[in-house]
């Protein structure tokens, strides 16, 4: 169901997860954006650890965003897995003022990656700008990290609300293009993963009705935000330049 | 008909029509003639017509019945070949005679023509009803009729819902066909059946042209219902099935979470507020959801019962923290809510939903995080150790062996509330008590104030009465002769003065009582020989005392007591011989004087006329050291007549002879506090009684 065919008005339906050690303002950073768009309104919800959001992407085609919070306490750090199973996303969020955040996100990317693979968008987020005298990890440190490793690095300030839906523009577009990605290789592939274990359920799903609409115009779309992301300019040139 | 059956060679009796009613039988009518088998086939008919329209009504729309009726409907020959293998061939006349010959066992064989040429109708009509009977006998559950329901309210074409129905009998019997073989089975396989089922059906839905002119709702209902009613009727084939281990785990889970019932919201850093009546409200109430999620049967359900629960638990932590709760505060009071609730096949549940749901519903939306969320505090529960709730290690294995008590903040509400209640309950029974003791007390006083009127009222009405009927005491009524003869005797013999105190004292009493009977005229009112007790108090009681009366007193008065034939210890005395011999006489002599004392109180009347004293009795008591009373009431009566009784200056030998007859305040009390004198006997010395008296009486008085 993840998406329908392209005449049905078609519905992208992307999971992201928001993982980082507590404290360092995953939540706030879904508020922030939850707020912005919607003036207020939805944050009489009784929750901000799961949002969805509707989103209508540059070619018109609207797609539907979850974003799962997950607990950062360390206990729970094991739980991970049952998290970003299926995720199209993942924000790997720190604290540029605490070093040790840093370092937990640096093992959740290896456990991600040892997870997913590349099936997975990763943005590492280093919040907190509004901090930046007590900075402890440099832009330049983080961003070279993000490099290495296939993510992207943005730095926000939910806060300040300083690039925080650019960060949100960002995940989308890197998830339709993970997306489109998918497809080529899982349109022969289709059976084959129907024999895999329950984890790559969503992915059979997806990759199955894929088959069934245009993946053509989906990577089309994916240029369009490009194009779009650009334009909008601001903190997102960051962001985009390491694609 | 029955005319036109055969009757040979058969006993005439199995000819005949089983009802009885005298026709001839037929096999071929069940034994019935023709009549009577028309007449209940019509019965029958009717009956069968009302239910199995509505059977076939209803198997058109059941789902789960299998692929029979909707087949039916398109070709009645595909029908009986898809059914279920119950029913019977096709009642076509060529397969007829495969069935007659069972029924015409008993028939003879030459018959056997004729019958099947003759009823080929009615054997076909039976032939159908037979076949109508497996078909009668499913009768559409409640939750199968809701789904007909919900097919027909359902907004999609009829042939996309007669699509929607072979999908899912198609699944349905694919499921079965799974279940059925004997081969090894293995539930991921059957997942991946389930699921690419969903996958087909959903592009069936989306691209297959019936569905056309659907809108996207329309749709999602489809595949939503297709879901629904497939894990519905085959909830009991997929829900834990027996070649996966869900069961062990759902143990294991329940044993593990009674384990750490002493974990408490502290232990996992959640905001809950255990004692907090409001908030435990709301986990009772996402208790009972998370309990809940097991006595539905589609994942969807039970999703939204997760759903349900988490919602209590948001709203829960939005009063505890005073905003939107991020998953950082919600995981752990999912923990905490689900270690206290302890659900029933937990994992089965878990497993159920995730290997036969739609795979994008545990994916996405709401239900799908809360359900993950589920999933993880399961995984944490399970994985539980010291470090994850921030005790040591041997802490830990204490506590769950149960070695460590540990007593919860929930545990010690419990127990603050019960003994709080016991508290309260205990307060109550002290007030009670204390009520009933300030009663008992005032009763106490208002008895004790009621006691002293009653004695004052007493004592002032023996008062009044006393006054009014005054204690009078008659004299002895000496004849006068007789204190002449006396008067004669003592003066004649002068020996006789020593003969015995007992005798002169009579005497000398008797005399002096004579003489001095002028001067008590003060005092008797009445008679000069009587002597008037007025005063009963204790003056009159001291002024009966011999001490107290210290007037010179003729020594002679003081006597001994004639009962106990007291003998004097002076000189006089040693002549004892003699004086017995003449007390006796002398007792016999004056007797009348001792016995003539009245000793009645005349209280009734102050005239003396009835006073006299039964002598019989007096007689008798005289010599009765126990009664002595009466006699000793006597006594003042001597006493007064002569206005003094005894005397302490008397010499020697009159103290060491006491009064026989003492006068003596008893210790009777009386209800009152005053001191109602009684006079008593007294034998012994009386100086010293006199002190004791009245000090007993002093005593007596506090």
């Amino acid at each position: 169901m993840s998406s329908r065919r392209t005449r049905s008005g078609p519905t992208l339906n992307f999971k992201a997860v928001l993982l980082g050690e507590g404290c360092v303002g995953k939540t706030s950073l879904v508020l922030r954006y939850m707020e912005d768009k919607f003036n207020t309104q939805h944050l009489s919800t009784l929750q901000a650890s799961f949002v969805t959001k509707k989103v209508t992407l540059p070619d018109e085609r609207r797609a539907q965003l979850n974003i799962w919070d997950t607990a950062g306490q360390e206990r729970f750090h094991a739980l991970g897995p049952i998290y970003y199973r299926g995720s199209d996303g993942a924000l790997l969020v720190y604290d540029i003022t605490d070093q040790d955040s840093f370092q937990k996100v640096k093992s959740w990317v290896r456990e991600l990656k040892q997870m997913r693979g590349s099936e997975i968008a990763l943005i590492i987020v280093g919040n907190k700008t509004d901090l930046e005298e007590q900075r402890a990890i440099e832009y330049e440190t983080a961003q070279r990290y993000a490099q290495t490793v296939g993510a992207q690095y943005v730095e926000t300030s939910a806060k300040e609300n300083e690039g925080v839906s650019e960060l949100f523009e960002l995940l989308t577009q890197l998830m339709v293009e993970h997306h489109v990605q998918k497809q080529q290789p899982n349109d022969t592939n289709n059976t084959h993963s129907n024999s895999n274990s329950n984890t790559s359920n969503a992915l059979r799903l997806q990759s199955s009705s894929n088959a069934a609409g245009g993946a053509i115009s989906i990577a089309d779309d994916a240029e369009h935000d490009d194009d779009e992301n650009e334009n909008n300019g601001g903190a997102a040139h960051r962001s985009c330049c390491g694609i | 008909m029955a005319n036109r059956a055969p009757m040979l060679r058969i006993g005439q009796q199995d000819l005949k029509c089983r009802q009885g009613c005298g026709f001839y039988g037929n096999t071929q009518f069940d034994g019935l003639c023709s009549k009577c088998f028309r007449e209940r086939n019509d019965k029958q008919r009717k009956r069968l017509l009302i239910v199995t329209e509505k059977a076939t009504e209803d198997n058109n729309d059941n789902i789960p019945s299998g692929p029979s009726s909707i087949a039916e409907r398109r070709s009645p020959q595909h029908l009986l070949s898809l059914g279920r293998g119950k029913k019977q061939p096709e009642t076509s006349q060529v397969e007829s005679p495969s069935t007659m010959p069972k029924k015409k066992s008993i028939v003879p064989a030459v018959l056997q023509k004729t019958l099947k040429g003759k009823f080929p109708a009615v054997t076909n009509q039976q032939q159908q009803q037979q076949q109508q009977q497996p078909q009668q006998k499913r009768v559409p559950t409640a939750t199968e009729n809701q789904f007909m329901l919900q097919l027909r309210q359902m907004r999609l074409p009829d042939d996309a819902k007669h699509k929607l129905k072979s999908e899912i009998k198609r699944l349905d019997h694919e499921i079965r066909k799974y279940m059925n073989t004997n081969n090894a089975k293995n539930v991921d396989e059957l997942s991946d059946l389930v699921q690419n089922a969903y996958t087909r059906f959903s592009n069936v839905v989306h691209n297959d042209p019936r569905f056309e002119m659907a809108s996207s709702e329309d749709r999602d209902s489809a595949i939503d219902f297709f879901e629904k009613v497939i894990m519905t009727q085959n909830h009991n084939l997929l829900f834990s099935p027996y070649f996966t281990s869900d069961e062990e785990s759902d143990v294991k889970v329940q044993k593990r979470i009674r384990q750490l019932s002493w974990i408490t919201a502290k232990h996992l850093d959640c905001s809950i507020d255990e004692v907090n009546a409001e908030a435990r409200d709301l986990v009772y109430n996402a208790i009972s959801e998370l309990v809940g999620i097991d006595s539905y049967y589609s994942p969807q359900e039970k999703l939204l019962c997760t759903v349900r629960c988490c919602r209590h638990i948001f709203e829960l932590l939005k009063r505890a923290t005073g905003g939107p709760a991020s998953a950082d505060d919600f995981l752990p009071a999912l923990i905490f809510v689900v270690l206290k609730a302890n659900p029933v096949r937990l994992h089965s549940n878990l497993n159920f939903v995730n290997r036969f749901t739609n795979a994008s519903r545990v994916m996405s939306g709401e239900g799908g995080y809360y359900f993950t969320n589920l999933c993880s505090a399961i995984a944490f529960i399970e994985n539980l150790n010291g470090e994850s709730l921030s005790i040591s290690a041997e802490e830990f294995d204490a506590l769950m062996s149960g070695e460590q008590a540990f007593s919860t903040p929930w545990e010690s509400a419990l127990l603050a509330c019960e003994s709080l209640h016991l508290i309260s309950e205990n307060m109550k029974c002290m007030e009670l008590l204390q009520k009933r003791n300030s009663m008992i007390n005032t009763g106490i006083t208002d008895f004790e104030r009621e006691l002293i009127d009653f004695q004052r009222e007493v004592t002032e009405k023996v008062d009044t009465v006393m006054a009014k009927a005054p204690l009078t005491l008659l004299p002895i009524k000496t004849p006068a002769f007789l204190i002449k003869q006396a008067r004669a005797h003592l003066a004649q013999d002068s020996v006789e003065a020593a003969m015995g105190h007992y005798q002169s004292n009579l005497l000398s009493g008797a005399l002096s009582q004579h003489a001095l009977s002028p001067k008590s005229k003060d005092i008797a009112l009445e008679d000069a020989h009587n002597l008037t007790l007025k005063d009963t108090s204790i003056n009159s009681v001291g002024r009966l005392s011999p001490l107290l009366q210290n007037q010179p007193q003729q020594q002679d008065q003081l006597f001994a007591s004639p009962i106990f034939n007291y003998t004097p210890f002076d000189a006089v005395s040693l002549l004892e011989e003699s004086s017995d011999g003449d007390v006796m006489m002398l007792g016999t002599e004056f007797q009348g004087g001792l016995t003539n004392i009245n000793y009645d109180f005349d209280l009734s009347d102050q005239s003396g006329d009835n006073s006299v004293a039964d002598e019989s009795k007096l007689n008798l008591d005289e010599f009765d050291p126990l009664v002595q009373r009466p006699v000793a009431t006597a006594t003042p009566l001597l006493d007064t007549t002569t206005d003094s009784l005894i005397d302490c200056d008397v010499p020697g030998t009159a103290v060491l002879l006491p009064s026989p007859l003492k006068p003596e305040v008893a210790n009777y009390r009386g209800f009152s506090n005053f001191d109602i004198p009684s006079i008593s006997c007294n034998t012994g010395d009386f100086s010293s009684l006199g002190q004791d008296v009245n000090e007993t009486m002093e005593t007596n008085k506090k």
